[in-house]
């Protein structure tokens, strides 16, 4: 039992401080109640009623939080792709081609500071409260960082190698694909990854200010409703997709940039 | 991305200043004849009107301050939080990379929090502060703290152990450790959080002022669409854009004084 202790001393001293912090959470709330639970539910409270979203209730906000979970991962995805789709070539191009840089950079730069939440005024005044503004924000958000990341990327391409790649009679085309989009390609994901990071982020923005559904407007009603459990419910499953996607592409990104380095 | 420039005639800082002026005053060229010309003139104001009120909101007020005004009250709440956040933010990094029993007690907090996006903090900080602006300060606060608190970790944990090992065997104190070597080698490594902070922390007051306020940069533009004026959304835009450029360029600008040692470190 001892040596089990010194092995895992740190594991159970992180174990008995988070379940510390849980006990003097439920302590101040539903057995000295030190905190009104309109401010702050207990721990179990939040557990109920997690539990009971999760098993298809309604109430408050008229989704399951699967489906609300469901419909944000379809705007957030949405966003995404198109971003992606549009800021990683644009990255590439602008990294590759000293023409296009030139003329492209400049306008890259003066969005570039302009947080994605910025534009969702303007996003829903042009494209109404449906899908395509909801998209056209975090588009905004996942753009930014592939663009800037590919075009890094490509930039620390080692001269050396194209050097080589030229005296072979390699093609700028050639030279492109072969030499200077795989050197990127770690920083190209890295990118993707802070841009679905970044994605995620904008769409509870998006969903606060204007949605049906979706955890941003769970959250965002239950307030008006005086619900705090479900808007921390809310949070923590925003906070655990949100880390699970970031798991996802940190796997696949892995497995990936290892088979690059391999061929 | 090596085609050569050099038989041109200009410089390349000339070059780059050139295209610049080209392609910004082309996007204004096309803004302003598609504004002008086209349908689209029901949803997009022309480009010089929107510079227009650009430049007027810095004499007349846009609801109860002017443009400078709304900025200095946005800027002042990131610097409240930012301070917090850096004093709070620095002090759990550097003692969760130095030492192990605080990084077993906090870690695990710290982890739970830390993917909850700030701007999810929204409703539960109306109900903890109402609309007044220490709502303001937790939502910004919580942008900015995470970063400065991982990058302080991870400056922290990667101190060169030999440097401690080093000093230990010459006789250094486990205070003398932990401020003449850990703090110190840290350094770039905050710094580099405390960029990302300053720019998560202008993106967070404009999410916090757009749900919850009267006065500030977001409240302009979520002011201008519930008014239906487009125009006076655009100039909130250009004025955002403007700060968080600036606050970009002006901590970059400080990093690169303060700790240019680290560039031969780099890598």
């Amino acid at each position: 039992m001892k040596s089990f202790f010194s092995k895992h001393k740190y594991t159970v001293i992180s174990a008995c401080s988070f379940v510390f912090v849980l006990f003097i959470w439920q302590l101040v709330t539903d057995i000295l109640h030190l905190v009104s639970p309109v401010m702050l539910p207990s721990p179990t409270k939040i557990v109920e009623t997690f539990w009971y979203k999760l098993t298809g209730g309604t109430v408050p906000d008229g989704s399951s939080l699967i489906q609300n979970i469901l419909s944000s991962l379809k705007i957030a995805l949405g966003g995404y792709v198109v971003g992606v789709i549009i800021g990683v070539p644009l990255g590439v191009g602008m990294a590759w081609s000293r023409r296009f840089e030139l003329v492209a950079k400049p306008l890259f730069d003066i969005i570039r500071p302009v947080p994605a939440l910025a534009w969702i005024p303007l996003m829903i005044l042009w494209l109404g409260i449906g899908y395509a503004s909801k998209v056209g924000i975090i588009f905004f958000a996942a753009f930014i960082s592939a663009t800037v990341n590919s075009y890094t990327g490509i930039r620390q391409t080692s001269q050396v190698h194209l050097w080589v790649g030229k005296t072979f009679g390699a093609t700028n085309r050639q030279l492109l694909f072969k030499v200077a989009i795989p050197t990127a390609l770690p920083m190209i994901f890295t990118g993707l990854r802070l841009a679905l990071g970044s994605a995620w982020v904008a769409l509870v923005a998006a969903e606060m200010l204007a949605a049906t559904s979706g955890l941003g407007y769970m959250i965002q009603i239950s307030r008006l409703l005086g619900r705090p459990d479900v808007i921390i419910v809310g949070m923590i499953t925003i906070g655990f997709v949100g880390l699970l996607l970031n798991t996802v592409l940190e796997k696949l990104q892995k497995k990936f940039v290892k088979r690059g380095k391999k061929a | 991305m090596i085609d050569s420039t050099t038989n041109s005639r200009f410089s390349t800082k000339q070059l780059i200043v050139i295209y610049t002026i080209i392609s910004l005053v082309g996007l204004l060229i096309v803004w302003e004849l598609v504004a002008r010309f086209t349908s689209a003139s029901m949803f997009l104001p022309p480009a010089s009107e929107v510079l227009a009120a650009f430049a007027r909101s810095f004499v007349e007020p846009i609801g109860q301050h002017t443009m400078l005004a709304h900025v200095g009250v946005s800027l002042y709440r990131v610097a409240v939080a930012f301070i917090f956040a850096t004093i709070i933010g620095i002090a759990l990094g550097v003692g969760m990379g130095y030492s192990k029993l605080f990084e077993a007690i906090f870690k695990p907090i710290f982890e739970f929090i830390r993917p909850i996006p700030p701007l999810a903090w929204i409703p539960l900080s109306i109900l903890w502060f109402g609309l007044s602006d220490t709502g303001k300060f937790f939502i910004i606060f919580l942008g900015c703290f995470c970063f400065i608190t991982v990058n302080t970790y991870d400056g922290a944990k990667n101190v060169d152990p030999e440097l401690i090992g080093a000093a230990r065997m010459l006789g250094a104190s486990e205070k003398q450790v932990f401020f003449k070597i850990v703090l110190p080698s840290s350094v770039p490594y905050i710094f580099a959080g405390l960029q990302i902070a300053v720019t998560a922390g202008w993106s967070a007051v404009v999410g916090s002022e757009m749900i919850q306020s009267n006065e500030g940069v977001g409240w302009v533009i979520i002011r201008g669409m519930s008014t239906g004026n487009t125009v006076q959304i655009m100039v909130g835009i250009v004025a955002i854009g403007i700060v968080g450029f600036a606050l970009a360029n002006i901590t970059s600008a400080l990093e690169r004084r303060l700790c240019s040692w680290n560039a031969q470190k780099g890598m």
